[in-house]
């Protein structure tokens, strides 16, 4: 196994809020799309017939998995990144006189980059904080709405910690206030139920990559009735409502996908489930000086994230890495920012954990096997990195007449 | 996932020096737990000869800090401190065999390290050995002097670059026209030393009348040579020259200085080593040579 080099069969992968394995089935169901049916849904002519047919028939699968009403509420886009700046522009722009937006710390950045520009813009954006364990307080959300609020955008489940936020019941306060609300559900969708005919949600955005479908296709649910003004312009597919030819064999996959979603549903909260929380169990009871981020009693079933204090997230990923074991971390040299996760600070979590976060997070083809290893070397592998940190100062020698140290609560600021 | 050397990998995985040295006396600590890396680097020197005979490290980062911190170690023992203190970041870099444009500062604050451990050997605090100046970001509470060195030291051009080298810049960006500004003034001084600015055109350098008479060609001779003089290497200069020169003296050749501007190095060549190959075999040696006696990247020329 080369361990720069995996893909599927290969290695643990523990990092499916990232992105999943492509389903088989979802390939097997795209592939004459690819090879044999080219034509142009527009088309008037025997070429055009089939591919019109098969976008229909993966509507009907999205809007039965996503329990929408109509077929025709579910808009396909390239991504949930498209669904949610459509969501936030869509609602700006058809209610004039409304330019006050509502949502979280804790959003992904489709949302938080959006709001700031829209900020710069004029647009008043209020963002609602979290506690400790990641959750929202439902009357500062009623607070925060005003009769100039033209969004409330708060998401279903968050990616990092995967805390499940109460969005049916905030969607009804916002409908009786009179106000469209949006949810991103990239990391709800396949893991909890979601029935949207019994919610008075307006929009929704989720992604295929995330339910085992391909990259490049996503979803925006916009309930019959909700003003919506399209954010790409040029064309009339989706009804006028998103320009440009449609992706034909992504949309045929992610139709399949949400189907399989579907089926495994159960399979997520019951085996799946387990398998995580024996992750966890067996983490906290091998590693000394670690916890638990977010709300234990209530995030996505497949959903892990632990900080160990005092070593630095990369360097636990890399060594994971060589044993072929993929999670991610919300350490600030993960990313391509210089900061820790946005998350991990929204919760107030120290920085000297913050930068040690690890998220594992599972899917279907998830083994026993897969969590049975990982058990086997993280232990070793934060020990090794414990004993190369200044801060972690057990069974160390002492340095004779050091007049300065390291301090995890330090306050101090120097890159 | 960053693209790591098989070297920044090795030092990782198999770190050199990871340990406490119960009796050093020479502690450097640098970083911060919000800034998500932090090094401590222990030396034994021998307070007679200067001699780093032991170094360790200790280090909470991400890999490429603990290979740099590894690699420093390797690289400074066995030095005395004035051999040690030539070391610049690029050196940590270059002995990693490369390391990622984001991952730069990991090398900065290796050379830091070493910088804070000296001065804690000669009785001084950090603080004391540690003249910040001005901060400019406060994110990562890094100061002037810090920005301006890496510029200095790494020909750096963009703010992205500064980042990359100190983190300055890298949290809400509201410093970044400030680093603009401190890159501008950086390389006014870097071009007066004679570093061409990339993209840029070279601020002309004012006229010599030259007449023809004997005096005053004497007359410029003597100014360019006052100017040569006043260089910071003059001196390791004439040594390393008479060094060369000795052996050059063998097979009949000779080499002399003829002036010092910036970090150019005007040398008059004489006999075999004047001429063809051998001349630019014998000016790449001197390079060498001069670059490794100043801790400066040298370019020499011959009149």
């Amino acid at each position: 196994m080369d361990v720069y080099n995996l893909g599927a069969g290969e290695g643990i992968y523990l990092d499916n809020n990232a992105t999943t394995m492509i389903d088989p089935k979802v390939v097997d169901a795209m592939m004459p799309y690819l090879r044999t049916y080219y034509g142009n849904a527009s088309s008037q002519h025997g070429f055009g017939l089939p591919v019109d047919k098969a976008i229909a028939k993966a509507r009907e699968q999205v809007a039965e998995f996503l329990g929408a009403e109509h077929p025709d509420e579910i808009i396909f886009t390239s991504c949930a990144t498209e669904s949610d700046n459509t969501a936030l522009w869509s609602s700006l722009w058809s209610q004039k006189g409304k330019d006050e937006i509502v949502t979280t710390d804790v959003e992904h950045p489709a949302i938080l980059q959006t709001c700031a520009f829209l900020e710069n813009h004029g647009v008043k954006v209020t963002y609602l904080k979290v506690n400790s364990k990641g959750d929202l307080n439902v009357d500062d959300f009623k607070a925060a709405l005003t009769p100039k609020t033209a969004l409330a955008s708060v998401m279903w489940a968050n990616n990092e910690t995967g805390d499940i936020y109460p969005v049916p019941e905030l969607a009804e306060i916002a409908a009786e206030r009179g106000v469209m609300f949006h949810t991103d559900a990239v990391q709800a969708v396949s893991k909890i139920p979601i029935c949207l005919k019994d919610t008075k949600i307006n929009m929704l955005s989720f992604s295929g990559h995330k339910i085992h479908a391909p990259k490049g296709i996503g979803v925006l649910y916009v309930r019959r009735g909700t003003r919506f003004v399209p954010f790409m312009k040029g064309g009339h597919q989706e009804r006028g409502r998103r320009a440009g030819t449609e992706n034909v064999p992504y949309i045929v996959g992610l139709g399949v996908a949400c189907e399989l979603a579907g089926q495994h549903l159960s399979e997520v909260n019951t085996r799946i489930r387990k398998l995580r929380d024996r992750l966890q169990e067996g983490i906290l009871k091998s590693i000394p000086e670690c916890f638990v981020t977010g709300d234990p009693q209530n995030r996505t079933a497949n959903t892990l994230n632990v900080a160990f204090k005092f070593v630095e997230g990369e360097a636990i990923l890399l060594m994971l890495n060589e044993h072929g074991i993929a999670a991610s971390s919300g350490s600030a040299c993960s990313s391509e920012s210089l900061e820790p996760s946005h998350v991990m600070r929204a919760m107030g979590v120290p920085f000297s954990a913050a930068h040690g976060t690890i998220r594992f997070s599972l899917s279907r083809f998830t083994t026993d096997e897969d969590v049975d290893t990982t058990l086997k070397v993280l232990p070793g592998i934060i020990a090794r990195l414990r004993e190369l940190s200044p801060y972690w100062k057990q069974n160390k020698p002492k340095i004779a007449n050091l007049d300065h140290d390291f301090d995890e609560n330090s306050t101090e600021v120097r890159a | 996932m960053w693209n790591y050397s098989d070297k920044v990998k090795d030092h990782f995985l198999h770190p050199r020096n990871a340990r406490v040295i119960e009796d050093a006396n020479g502690v450097g600590d640098v970083g911060s737990i919000i800034c998500g890396d932090a090094l401590r680097l222990m030396l034994k020197i021998n307070p007679q000869t200067e001699v780093i005979e032991d170094a360790a490290f200790q280090t909470y980062g991400c890999g490429s800090a603990i290979a740099s911190s590894s690699a420093l170690t390797e690289m400074i023992k066995g030095k005395t401190i004035k051999e040690a203190q030539k070391i610049t970041n690029q050196d940590i870099v270059d002995y990693l065999g490369g390391l990622p444009p984001e991952k730069m500062h990991c090398s900065v604050m290796g050379r830091e390290a070493l910088d804070a451990a000296v001065a804690n050997y000669h009785g001084k605090t950090y603080e004391q050995s540690h003249d910040d100046g001005e901060l400019i970001c406060h994110c990562f509470g890094v100061g002037i002097n810090k920005i301006k060195k890496a510029i200095w030291e790494n020909h750096l051009t963009t703010v992205e670059e500064v980042t990359n080298y100190t983190k300055a810049g890298g949290g809400c960006g509201s410093c970044r026209m400030r680093i603009e500004e401190i890159i501008d003034e950086v390389w006014e001084d870097l071009e007066k030393c004679g570093v061409p600015r990339p993209g840029t055109v070279q601020t002309p350098i004012e006229a010599k009348v030259v007449t023809s008479t004997a005096a005053s060609a004497e007359k410029i001779r003597a100014s360019l040579d006052q100017n040569t003089e006043s260089s910071p290497i003059y001196k390791d200069v004439v040594k390393i020259l008479k060094e060369a020169n000795d052996g050059l003296k063998e097979d009949g050749s000779g080499v002399e200085l003829d002036a010092i501007e910036g970090t150019d190095v005007i040398v008059k060549l004489s006999g075999p080593a004047a001429k063809g190959m051998i001349k630019t075999m014998t000016l790449d040696f001197l390079a060498k040579k001069l670059t490794d006696g100043t801790g400066r990247k040298i370019n020499c020329v011959a009149r």
